[in-house]
């Protein structure tokens, strides 16, 4: 009772409060965009000079045999049609296509897995949580150079775990899959930011939901499965769109460094070739198209989980 | 009303910001009449440092020109830097080159050409250098397009000290395969190899013409590899033979846990295959002396070697022509060769300098450093043209994937001849 009679006043004024809103949004509510739009402007400005402009080259270069040096001349589809008889381009899309579907499960398994395992206050939690963050913190290239040390054949500390452990000591870097595996291993480190976005979102969870669930004697696993993924399934199908766009288009540096694409082209992702072309075979209009072709796909693999679960109803929460 | 204007600012904004990025680039001639010179190549510090002292030199002779000296680290870097500069309307008034490298440019019309400028050259005259390294950088086959500085090779640097531990006697000239094959397995013991080297198009060139091969089918206009077939691939499977038949080079673990360079300066590798490059890195080496030799001829075979040479080219687009002449011009006179030539980086391209105390007569190792000077009678060079680069990338990954036995050998000449055979005549 007390507390019903503490509340009603206080819903009262919000109420005038919002009347006063709805009165004002004439003039304060003009000012108020009119602010919104000085105070974007500087930000918007950048992206229209530094993102917007320079994509629209993009597309119009893309159907160019710009070299960089001289003037661009339009070609149609030529580049288009080039990259149907490119067999580096083939193996270069393979090599992101392989790469994404293995490291954006794992990379999101990571993420989340330990998410939820550090969201629950524990002895010694946030060291644990600092510890998880901390290689996303890392400049690529300094996490590239760890990881070349790291799978040394010989002196690497991977190598040195397996053999103590009487596995088999692969040549890493050496040979197509083990590179593969080594990058995705690398890139299993970084993903502080989905971990936190996780963590957070599961602290954000109705406790008394799990209060229930404990009297009605549900095991870790079946709260796991029927009341914590489902309430995080729309924020983790976001971070995994999220991450198809990192691992399609962000492991520049770090691929760059370890294997330069090889070996037999097993690691030469689409960036990687893009920036062969672009910049060391003076294929200004080739890499454009390529870009295309990159941008094309990121969004196609974003888009189709979208649609599919659009039906869900619970991406518009 | 507002609106409008909102619009009108942002568009002011945007022009000033533009202009102001734009101004603080484009200006090269400072208030005094100086005029700055930006200078790209690739190098370590080590490397670098010769640079640094020769420009010392040049801009204390001449106050009005300033010049900005912008080293990258690799070889990949320098294209990367030189693209991106040229496409964005700004490239380095001077830049120094491989022979290798510079067709795609050239190919562009890029290049200020500097065949007219030494013409008119008082100070500098052809004769005075060694005529080899010319043909490379005459993109055209005629007009001389950049100006060659060095004239390096391909030579074998061997480690005197594991020689006599092993009890074989130091490489001579015209020493034969047979013999440096020997001499390889008699070094090669555990944890030291007798030989290491990248497999390379670059380093299996010189077995080949040694052998009476090719490494092109047409060396003016390329259109495949010809390593397939005749004394061309029995030199080829002759090189694959040292890691494949003799391990006598680290195998693949090895070479991925400690590169070859590394492996020689720590006194583990009898020789090592590599260009003058490499020498101010090794002259660091104390726990043993060490020596250059020629490359072993094949049997029935003549002496070849590779050619190693970069060149100092000027942008086309460039403002100051003249005062980037005056710079080469002096980074080729005595004096500028000999300021590199005390760095240990070149092999002076000028003969006065090359068979001068600074190179043939240093101090500093190796002690044989005649061989360089000898080599400028046998070299001979790759292709130039404008996608050679992109044959040598994809080549060397194929070479590189049969020489540690990834792949089966056979499959892998197929593949290097058929990978690399669209690219001859790709479009940019």
């Amino acid at each position: 009772m007390s507390t019903a009679n503490r509340g009603a006043p206080t819903r009262r004024s919000e109420a005038t409060a919002g009347a006063r809103l709805v009165q004002g949004a004439g003039t304060a509510g003009a000012r108020l965009v009119r602010g919104a739009a000085w105070y974007t402007a500087p930000f918007a400005l950048g992206v229209v000079l530094l993102l917007v402009l320079p994509a629209l080259t993009t597309f119009y270069y893309a159907f160019t045999d710009h070299t960089g040096l001289g003037d661009p001349n339009l070609n149609g589809l030529a580049n288009f049609r080039r990259m149907g008889s490119d067999p580096f381009f083939h193996a270069s899309l393979r090599a992101s296509l392989i790469f994404a579907a293995l490291a954006v499960p794992l990379r999101l398994f990571v993420a989340t897995g330990m998410g939820l395992l550090l969201a629950a206050p524990r002895r010694l939690g946030r060291w644990y949580r600092a510890a998880v963050y901390v290689p996303t913190v890392v400049p690529d290239i300094v996490l590239a150079l760890t990881f070349l040390w790291v799978f040394n054949p010989l002196y690497g500390p991977m190598n040195g775990m397996l053999g103590a452990l009487g596995l088999p000591t692969p040549a890493w870097l050496g040979t197509p899959w083990g590179a593969r595996s080594a990058i995705v291993i690398m890139m299993l480190f970084p993903v502080g930011e989905a971990f936190l976005v996780v963590l957070a979102a599961r602290r954000s969870l109705d406790p008394s939901v799990y209060a229930a669930a404990a009297v009605d004697g549900a095991s870790p696993w079946q709260t796991l499965r029927y009341i914590t993924l489902p309430q995080l399934a729309p924020l983790l199908l976001l971070l995994a769109a999220r991450d198809v766009i990192l691992t399609l288009q962000v492991n520049f540096v770090p691929a760059y460094v370890l294997t330069d694409g090889g070996p037999g082209n097993a690691t030469l992702f689409l960036p990687i070739y893009i920036f062969d072309q672009a910049f060391e075979f003076l294929g200004f209009g080739y890499g454009a198209s390529l870009t295309l072709v990159l941008m094309g796909i990121t969004v196609l693999f974003i888009a189709l989980p979208l649609l599919v679960v659009r039906r869900w109803g619970f991406l518009r929460r | 009303m507002r609106r409008p204007r909102f619009r009108l600012t942002t568009v002011v904004v945007a022009v000033a910001l533009t202009a102001a990025a734009c101004g603080g680039t484009s200006d090269t001639d400072s208030g005094d009449g100086q005029v700055s010179l930006q200078f790209v190549l690739f190098g370590d510090a080590a490397e670098t440092a010769g640079y640094e002292r020769m420009l010392e030199a040049f801009e204390s002779q001449h106050a009005d020109i300033d010049v900005t000296l912008s080293p990258v680290a690799s070889q990949d870097e320098l294209l990367a830097k030189l693209t991106t500069s040229f496409a964005g309307g700004q490239p380095p008034d001077v830049f120094l080159i491989n022979f290798r490298k510079y067709g795609q440019f050239a190919s562009q019309g890029a290049l200020e050409e500097v065949g007219p400028y030494l013409a008119d050259s008082d100070v500098l005259d052809p004769d005075d250098f060694f005529e080899v390294v010319f043909d490379p950088f005459r993109f055209d086959g005629e007009t001389l397009t950049c100006m060659p500085q060095n004239v390096s090779s391909l030579v074998v640097y061997y480690n005197q000290d594991l020689f006599e531990a092993s009890g074989v006697a130091p490489p001579i000239e015209g020493w034969t395969w047979d013999e440096f094959l020997a001499t390889a397995q008699a070094i090669t013991d555990g944890e030291v190899y007798g030989l290491g080297t990248d497999p390379s198009l670059i380093r299996i060139a010189p077995f080949v013409w040694s052998n009476g091969g090719e490494v092109v089918d047409d060396l003016e206009a390329p259109t495949t590899l010809s390593l397939d077939e005749g004394t061309a691939r029995e030199a080829l499977d002759w090189f694959l033979d040292l890691s494949l038949v003799h391990g006598v080079v680290p195998p693949d673990v090895e070479e991925q846990s400690e590169s070859s360079e590394s492996r020689f300066l720590n006194g583990r590798l009898g020789m090592y295959l590599n260009s003058r490059r490499v020498t101010p890195t090794l002259r660091e080496i104390d726990g043993f002396t060490w020596d250059v030799a020629p490359l072993p001829v094949a049997p029935g075979g003549q002496p070849f070697t590779m050619l190693h040479s970069d060149a100092y080219c000027m942008a086309g687009p460039g403002e100051h022509h003249a005062e980037s002449w005056r710079l080469i011009e002096f980074a080729m006179s005595e004096a500028g060769q000999r300021i590199l030539a005390e760095s240990g980086r070149t092999v002076p391209s000028r003969r006065d300098v090359a068979s001068s105390d600074v190179f043939v007569e240093s101090e500093a190792p190796p002690p044989s450093a005649h061989v360089f000077v000898d080599n400028a009678e046998i070299l001979r060079a790759t292709p130039h043209t404008a996608t050679w680069t992109r044959v040598e990338k994809a080549a060397d990954d194929v070479l590189e994937q049969i020489y540690y036995g990834r792949i089966d050998r056979e499959e892998g000449v197929v593949r290097l001849i058929d990978e690399t055979r669209p690219l001859f005549g790709a479009g940019g």
